[in-house]
């Protein structure tokens, strides 16, 4: 086939052009300061309602009245950076959400959750919030304590009464 | 598997983990081997060898039938068992979850199933309902000293906070679910106030420096980790009052674990609830070997039990772990010396 000359500026004018979009595209900020911080107070607020789900907020997940909290405070040895891994209760590779349903339906002898519902997205972003900056470990299967202290819990929360047992 | 049989699997495994199998044997036929030891041993300072036992943190429900009603019951058996036979049992606080005098009313009943005399100092969890109106009613003062044997007894309330319920209008309900959330920065660090401080005072001022003192707290008398109350913030003036003896053994429940700490003239010991077990916190430790193997989340009782501690002859004490489920570390097997 020949290739004219007309067909070479062409593409050589296509290439500049999806090029330069392209560059324009990557040097725009993605988003301005106010819609970061919107997007944060949204993940926040999920964080916090996960926070309530994790002390007994959702009756229908324990019929014992234990809690999340009650064996994890500060969402300690939940080790969500270790997740997808071998869980031994469910005999295979599992994500975190999985775990969550398995201590759900055992310790606190409650209703599982959806697992891609609103309250299961809360209960892993609390978890992981509070192990954010903590190395990625697949598999590890030793707690690994959150540092609440250092990582900071400081959002504004009201407690809201634990377990069924109020 | 019956419960009695399940019960004395786990007490095999526990008693075999605890101590090793040579000493399960012995209990066996009953011969404790420590007390064998200490029996032979000189006297001194009036004491004479004795144990006795240690039950905490039972957070009893008002469900009927709860789980951890049988842990508590359970526990109440495992104690009764020990050979030689315990001379009393303290139990460290939080026998109810909720504050609620139900709770408490059930934890009395199973507690009075031990053959020992049983002493009892609050929790948290038995108090911020009703600020202790039940707890008083049903186990009396909750600050009290005796003497056994030659040793010092001594029971403070640690779980004491400042007011942070009037200000904000909170309800009783508001604020024992406050009290109850071990994370929560609401409430603020417990302490045993001024008013305990001054009975400690005048209950060892007439003692001698080489009295065996063993001082009981809910919470631990050392900065552990704050920011779960696994602290008692006027904890360095109860150890000022006691730094005139020799030695002070200072046990404790609230921790939900095996830990162990030395600091000045003071052994620490925390023990295992028959509840649930809680995670070490993020700290280094001067004992690590003190922490007991992670819990199986599958095995209903892993992480849990109970523990005694005898005295020998020289007023030196020996934590044994009692766990239900084998989850001691070699540092643990053969019992803590505080």
């Amino acid at each position: 086939m020949k290739i004219t000359n007309n067909k070479v500026y062409l593409g050589i004018g296509a290439v500049s052009i999806g090029l330069l979009g392209a560059v324009s595209l990557w040097a725009r900020p993605p988003f301005t300061d106010a819609q970061v911080a919107e997007q944060q107070q949204e993940l926040l607020d999920v964080v916090n309602k996960g926070r309530d789900l994790w002390h007994g907020s959702n009756p229908a997940m324990s019929t014992n009245g234990l809690a999340c909290g009650n064996c994890h405070p500060d969402a300690a040895a939940s080790n969500p950076n270790t997740f997808p891994k071998f869980v031994p209760q469910l005999a295979k590779v599992a994500p975190m959400r999985e775990m969550i349903n398995w201590c759900i339906v055992h310790p606190q002898a409650g209703k599982e959750l959806d697992p891609t519902g609103s309250d299961m997205v809360a209960l892993e972003a609390y978890a992981v919030y509070l192990y954010r900056g903590q190395k990625i470990e697949p598999g590890y299967t030793l707690p690994l304590p959150p540092d609440p202290v250092k990582s900071g819990v400081g959002y504004p929360h009201t407690p809201s009464g634990i377990g069924v047992d109020k | 598997m019956s419960d009695a049989n399940e019960l004395t699997r786990r007490r095999f495994l526990g008693l075999a983990g605890q101590a090793g199998l040579t000493t399960f044997a012995a209990r066996a036929i009953g011969v404790n081997l420590g007390l064998v030891e200490v029996l032979s041993a000189e006297t001194k300072n009036g004491v004479q060898p004795f144990s006795f036992a240690i039950i905490t943190d039972s957070h009893l429900f008002s469900i009927d039938n709860h789980k951890f009603d049988k842990a508590l019951a359970d526990a109440v058996a495992q104690v009764n068992a020990l050979t030689p036979a315990v001379d009393l049992v303290v139990y460290t606080g939080d026998i109810a979850q909720n504050g609620r005098e139900d709770q408490l009313v059930k934890g009395k009943k199973i507690l009075s199933q031990l053959k020992a005399p049983l002493k009892v100092i609050p929790g948290e969890h038995d108090w911020y309902l009703d600020m202790g109106k039940a707890w008083n009613g049903l186990f009396g003062k909750e600050t009290w000293s005796f003497d056994h044997k030659g040793v010092h007894f001594i029971g403070l309330n640690s779980i004491l906070v400042k007011d942070f319920w009037t200000g904000a209008g909170l309800t009783p309900l508001q604020r024992m679910s406050t009290m109850e959330m071990l994370e929560s920065p609401i409430a603020g660090p417990w302490g045993v106030r001024d008013a305990q401080l001054e009975f400690l005072r005048k209950d060892v001022k007439k003692l001698s420096a080489s009295q065996a003192v063993v001082i009981f707290t809910h919470s631990p008398l050392w900065d552990y980790y704050p920011r779960w109350n696994f602290q008692t913030e006027d904890a360095p003036q109860i150890r000022e009052i006691l730094s005139k003896f020799d030695h002070v053994t200072s046990l404790h429940g609230h921790v939900h674990q095996t830990i162990y700490n030395k600091f000045a003239n003071i052994s620490s010991a925390g023990a295992l609830s028959t509840s649930w077990p809680w995670p070490y916190p993020p700290v280094k430790l001067d004992y690590p070997g003190s922490q007991m193997n992670q819990s199986d989340p599958a095995n209903v009782k892993d992480g849990m039990g109970t523990q005694s501690v005898t005295f020998d002859a020289s007023g030196g004490g020996k934590v044994a772990y009692e766990p239900f489920a084998n989850s001691l570390t070699p540092f643990l097997q053969d019992g803590v010396k505080v």
